[in-house]
């Protein structure tokens, strides 16, 4: 497919971070077409254009922003989620170490859109080239006026904070990120009150994640009717449709790991095959994960899933996720792959709810014991037990933390049972090169 | 209100109340650990989750498709709630057994064991096994937490009770949840433990038996404690607690719940402080005749058995009476000598006899000795004893610098007046002297010498009479006390009558807001201990038992202020006065 | 062990107005306490807890979930290397690369190697599995990692 990049056109070019490279490439218009229209008029466009945020969850950006309360008085807060931890995802790194004023003008828009007096990027500390680079462009943004006091002329004034976490991955979860930003430990919030009502500092919030609002840019710039010729349109009246263009991140046994941008509903053998150079070694896949690995596993059969809002739920698996897809080939362990998503999970299981921190650790140990040659048949249905009844889809968790810790199991041990039994049964053990660790 | 269906049982529910409190209206019990009225709706422990829906006007009934959580979801009109499904059970016996995979399962060494929500819920919501087939986490335990709470910390079922506590009921902010995910516990900053005068509160906010309580710990097993219903004499909040006692000794004290009083909780100065009423200074026995001691810092008991010794030689002839008497009752005589002790100095000049009543004692007491003494004559004086103040009124939560919390924002007072009736017997005293008289007015006449006998009554657990004071009471040639420990005062006596504490006793107490509450006898004194209230009936030749409830019966007939708590009162008490000032409801 | 600089404590304070709350200083207060003592030592917490206004224990509950703080006992070396061991790098040999690692450093992950140069640590998903088996150096990614590169790393000589 001939597609080329808008989101990732100036990844590689030389001083794509500055702000004279950008408003060269004609940045910053789409902000000045924005601050020309009323904010509704904005969130409209943004609604037009079908826009679902990239962070994982994909709900309707600009149905979010219509949450906020009318006529608030006093302020709104805008949380940009860069704390981007879903194993396998790079997406929002580059877009912020390559391109950081793209963001930042679909934050300044985002702000103009829903009234925000402050934004506060929180960014995950891992990402330091990204911090640098958008400290750099906020003070070239500060100093001409695209930040700050009445923004080119417009009378909206915006602050944009960044906000350095401390390598937690529930801060991704938006009520985990507000604990966090407020300096607590990072306990995703019991809703109602959903952000939008009472988020960050008790104020109306709203919280979006990185490359949506690259998105917002583009939306603003081509405008919605552009974002809506990409992508798979909606299937049926419940779904709000697969619109614009995604990042996907290939990682894993393929030949050419990378970050591509694709119009939404590619598959996954299209991926693989086409934009990362087919699996590695010669070998086929045996597993594909679709989205970051809370999404949970492809089989080798349904390779041919469409890689939209849609497709992967289609294949049992959570859904589309962050889009970063792992390619695990047929040389791997799937014990060996589910011990390490399990063990992710019990390290980041915030601990707040009872079944998600007893649930994870527990299933990391089952595993830990499998892979030591000795579990027991009997494991893999309690190990099936802890999955269904571990998550917000049951009820029994304030967050999708362990929604996103149950579904690797659940994939695992429906697509792949024979294998676990295999192992069991033949007293397989895994040679372990893991190193036990302070935490 | 509001119509709320809790497993087909239809229940009117207030506002603001959530599915656990409406289930509990029906009769239904939802566990759970993390919720407590008290403290901010956190619905971590996932134990009350809940099938919930909405029954239309229709008649037909729309289910949410996942479990909720009963205390975060408003009991809002026309919500069906179902306890008992299949799945809501197997979420419980889920969640039990997550709870209890890395627990110890000490039951037989553990304090809890008997009153702990881990215990009672496996029985009613658990699997009888566990399916855990992986070493447990060990954790250790931390003594050190706070002076008076031991962490056992792997017990914990992390509800962060503890934590809300201090960061929104003491506002002192000391205890954290450190770690995370399966590693995560309950600790203090290193070297600040959780010492705040509200800090025994997270023992009983504990579900299970990760807080004890340093004072109560391996003392009893609790199903061998009987409890009775009291009221905390610390001080004028007047906190409605309960007595737990096993075999006449009591073990400990513990907040109960009233919204009248003080709501949930209790200090820790009223919850440890009780042991005065175990102190080797109680009076075990009443004694006629002055104290003739060769030292008086010794000074044996009389009535108990135990005689002189030490250095403290003591020669009175009512000792030896009593020592005669050993088997016998020693009080009818004793208050026959009190009752001709009180005559012969009235007889002599009315004024020149004065009676204190103690803030200390209950309102029925009060009410039997003024009506008693101005049957004997109605001018003799009566007045208010001391009312002990300590500092200022202590107002919780208190803010990042200790400051106390804004007007209107206070969860918690410890009162600097240290009695709980001093309203109740003003009441008494204005009634029956027509002012209150204080305690400086008899003061006054003891420094000219215009006093030749009194009748003080004592009851407080602390000193509560400075030296130079004592010495004016020498002049006295009639100084009957009614106390229950050794005093310097009790020493200086012509003739001591030994009473009984809160716990001995039965009666009425008026807090600083005007709430009238019960004091239930928990357990019996010493043998020759007369409780005040039937000392007094006696020692006014009353006919009959003396009993709290138709004292008040007789005093709300006598004494319009009294009028609402005639007879029974209830648990909770009966608001009487309807400000700190006293002023007839 | 001593507390903040007084210059720490200002650039703390001079955060202040970047939020509503003095509360959400804390983590940004932590890393300039890090930053500057490579551990945050006790005293450090007490008087952040003074300039926001909360309990030592409200201060050490935050910083103890993120497990990113040392405490005095556990300062970093002058580097902190961080192994990615999560599925991405995993496939690509994050395991093998941490277990050698540590074995030619004789660290296990959280410890300081015996001359203080380099602090290893495990890592969940970096966030460059572009590159995996990746690292974190101190704040900076590094792509496709032999063992070899990341013990030069440690002894200072790359």
């Amino acid at each position: 497919m001939n597609f080329e990049p808008v989101l990732l056109r100036r990844w590689g070019k030389p001083n794509s971070q500055s702000l004279e490279t950008y408003r060269a490439d004609g940045g910053y218009t789409a902000l000045q077409k924005a601050l020309a229209m009323e904010p509704p008029r904005v969130i409209e466009a943004v609604q037009k254009s079908g826009l679902r945020g990239r962070g994982g969850a994909g709900f309707s950006t600009g149905l979010k922003w219509t949450f906020l309360p009318k006529d608030v008085q006093g302020p709104i807060y805008l949380c940009i989620n860069g704390d981007e931890s879903e194993p396998g995802t790079f997406n929002n790194r580059v877009l912020l170490e390559e391109d950081p004023h793209q963001v930042l003008e679909g934050i300044v828009i985002s702000g103009y859109a829903t009234k925000s007096t402050t934004a506060y990027l929180y960014l995950r500390y891992e990402y330091g080239d990204c911090y640098r680079a958008c400290e750099k462009a906020i003070q070239e943004m500060y100093a001409n006026n695209l930040l700050g006091k009445n923004i080119l002329g417009s009378g909206y004034s915006l602050d944009i904070y960044l906000h350095r976490g401390a390598c937690a991955y529930i801060c991704g979860e938006e009520t985990g990120l507000i604990e966090s930003l407020e300096g607590k430990r990072a306990w995703p919030r019991i809703k109602p009150p959903f952000p939008a009502i009472e988020g960050a500092f008790r104020r109306p919030t709203v919280v979006n994640n990185i490359e949506t609002m690259a998105c917002v840019t583009q939306i603003l710039d081509r405008g919605p009717e552009w974002f809506q010729s990409l992508g798979i349109p909606s299937e049926h009246p419940k779904d709000p449709g697969s619109y614009g263009p995604k990042l996907y991140c290939i990682s894993g046994h393929v030949n050419k790991p990378g970050l591509v941008e694709l119009p939404l509903g590619i598959t996954a053998r299209e991926l693989i095959d086409q934009h990362a150079g087919g699996v590695w070694k010669g070998r086929t896949a045996k597993a594909v994960v679709p989205g970051g690995i809370s999404m949970g596993f492809l089989s080798a059969d349904e390779l041919d899933t469409k890689l939209d809002f849609v497709g992967p739920g289609k294949a049992g698996c959570l859904g589309l996720g962050t889009a970063a897809v792992i390619v695990i080939d047929d040389q791997t362990s799937m014990v060996d792959v589910l011990y390490n998503t399990c063990r992710f999970f019990a390290h980041e299981s915030c601990g707040q709810c009872t079944p998600c921190r007893e649930g994870t650790a527990w299933s990391a140990k089952i595993l830990a014991r499998i892979r030591a040659g000795q579990g027991t048949l009997k494991d893999l249905d309690t190990l099936t037990d802890i999955s269904n009844s571990i998550g917000i889809m049951p009820g029994t968790t304030i967050c999708g933390l362990a929604d996103g810790a149950a579904w690797p199991i659940k994939n695992a041990l429906k697509k792949f049972r024979p294998e676990f039994e295999e192992y069991i049964t033949s007293g397989r053990r895994s040679q372990s090169f893991e190193v036990a660790g302070s935490h | 209100m509001s119509t709320v269906f809790i497993n087909d049982i239809e229940i009117e529910v207030g506002p603001k109340e959530n599915l656990v409190q409406a289930a509990e209206r029906a009769g239904v019990e939802i566990p759970h650990y993390c919720w407590h009225h008290d403290l901010s709706v956190v619905a971590s422990c996932r134990m009350c989750l809940v099938e919930v829906g909405e029954k239309k006007p229709d008649g037909t009934i729309a289910m949410i498709p996942k479990l909720v959580p009963a205390c975060q979801t408003p009991a809002k009109p026309n919500t069906v709630v179902l306890t008992n499904s299949e799945r809501v059970k197997k979420a419980q016996a889920q969640t039990l057994e997550f709870l209890l995979l890395n627990h110890p399962l000490d039951c037989s060494i553990c304090d809890q064991a008997g009153e702990c929500y881990l215990q009672d819920y496996t029985y009613k919501f658990g699997n009888a096994h566990s399916r855990l087939n992986e070493p447990k986490v060990q954790r250790v335990d931390k003594y050190h937490i706070g002076e008076q709470i031991a962490l056992f910390t792997d017990r914990c079922v992390m509800c962060t009770r503890c934590v809300r506590f201090t960061r929104e009921i003491s506002g002192t902010s000391e205890l954290q949840v450190t770690n995370r995910g399966s590693m995560e516990e309950i600790d203090i900053f290193p070297g600040e433990p959780c010492n705040n005068k509200l800090a025994g509160n997270v023992v009983d906010l504990c579900p299970v038996g990760a807080l004890c309580s340093k004072d109560f710990l391996y003392k009893k097993r609790v199903w061998w404690l009987k409890t009775q219903n009291s009221v905390c004499q610390g001080c004028s909040t007047g906190c409605s607690i309960h007595v737990d006692q096993e075999d006449n000794r009591l073990y400990r004290l513990r907040p109960r719940e009233n919204e009248l009083a003080q709501g949930s909780f209790m200090c820790d100065e009223g919850r440890f402080g009780w042991k005065y009423v175990e102190s080797e200074s109680r009076l075990f026995g009443p004694r006629v005749g002055k104290l003739q001691v060769a030292s008086q810092h010794h000074v044996a008991h009389v009535g108990n058995g135990s005689h002189a010794s030490g250095n403290g030689t003591m020669v009175s002839h009512a000792q030896v009476a009593l020592n005669e008497l050993a088997t016998v009752d020693p009080w009818p005589k004793v208050l026959d000598e009190t009752r001709q002790a009180i005559k012969s100095v009235v007889d002599s000049g009315a004024d020149r006899f004065a009676v204190v009543l103690s803030p200390m004692m209950f309102c029925e007491e009060a009410f039997i000795l003024a009506k008693y003494i101005k049957s004997v004559n109605k001018r003799v004086m009566l007045a208010l004893g001391v009312v002990p103040l300590v500092g200022e009124d202590d107002v919780y939560p208190k803010g990042p610098k200790g400051e106390p919390p804004a007007a209107g924002k206070a969860k918690f007072t410890i009162r600097a007046e240290k009695c709980p009736n001093r309203l109740g017997v003003e009441a008494v005293l204005k009634h029956f002297q027509g002012e209150v008289l204080r305690f400086e007015t008899i003061a006054d006449r003891l420094n000219t010498n215009k006093l030749d006998g009194m009748y003080l009554v004592g009851g407080y657990p602390d000193a509560w009479l400075d030296e130079s004071m004592l010495s004016k009471f020498d002049g006295l040639s009639t100084l009957i006390v009614q106390d229950f420990l050794n005093s310097p005062l009790t020493d200086r006596a012509t003739i001591v009558l030994a009473s009984a504490t809160f716990a001995e006793r039965q009666g009425t107490v008026v807090n600083h807001a005007g709430l009238a509450q019960e004091v239930q006898q928990s357990i019996r004194g010493a043998t020759d201990v007369r409780q005040d209230g039937r000392l007094l009936f006696e020692l006014s030749q009353r006919q009959g038992m003396y009993n709290a409830a138709s004292i008040r019966t007789e005093m709300a007939k006598e004494i319009p202020a009294f009028s609402a708590i005639a007879g029974e009162i209830g648990e909770l008490g009966i608001q009487l006065f309807n400000t700190v000032e006293g002023k007839s409801a | 062990m001593s507390g903040l600089t007084e210059v720490a404590k200002q650039k703390i304070r001079d955060l202040l107005p970047c939020y509503p709350s003095k509360q959400a200083v804390t983590l940004p207060a932590l890393h300039i306490a890090q930053e500057e003592a490579r551990c945050v030592t006790r005293e450090a917490v007490r008087e952040i807890a003074d300039i926001l206004e909360l309990s030592p224990a409200q201060i050490h509950d935050t910083l103890s979930f993120y497990g990113f703080f040392k405490d005095e006992k556990h300062p970093l070396g002058d580097n902190r290397i961080w192994v990615c061991r999560s599925l991405a790098c995993m496939l690509r040999g994050g395991d093998e690369l941490l277990a050698e690692v540590c074995e030619r450093l004789h660290v296990s992950p959280g410890q300081t190697t015996a001359d203080g140069k380099a602090t290893i640590e495990l890592a969940e998903c970096l966030g460059a599995c572009d590159g995996a088996p990746c690292i974190l150096v101190n704040d900076k990614l590094r792509l496709r990692m032999t063992a070899e590169a990341v013990v030069s790393l440690a002894e200072g000589r790359a």
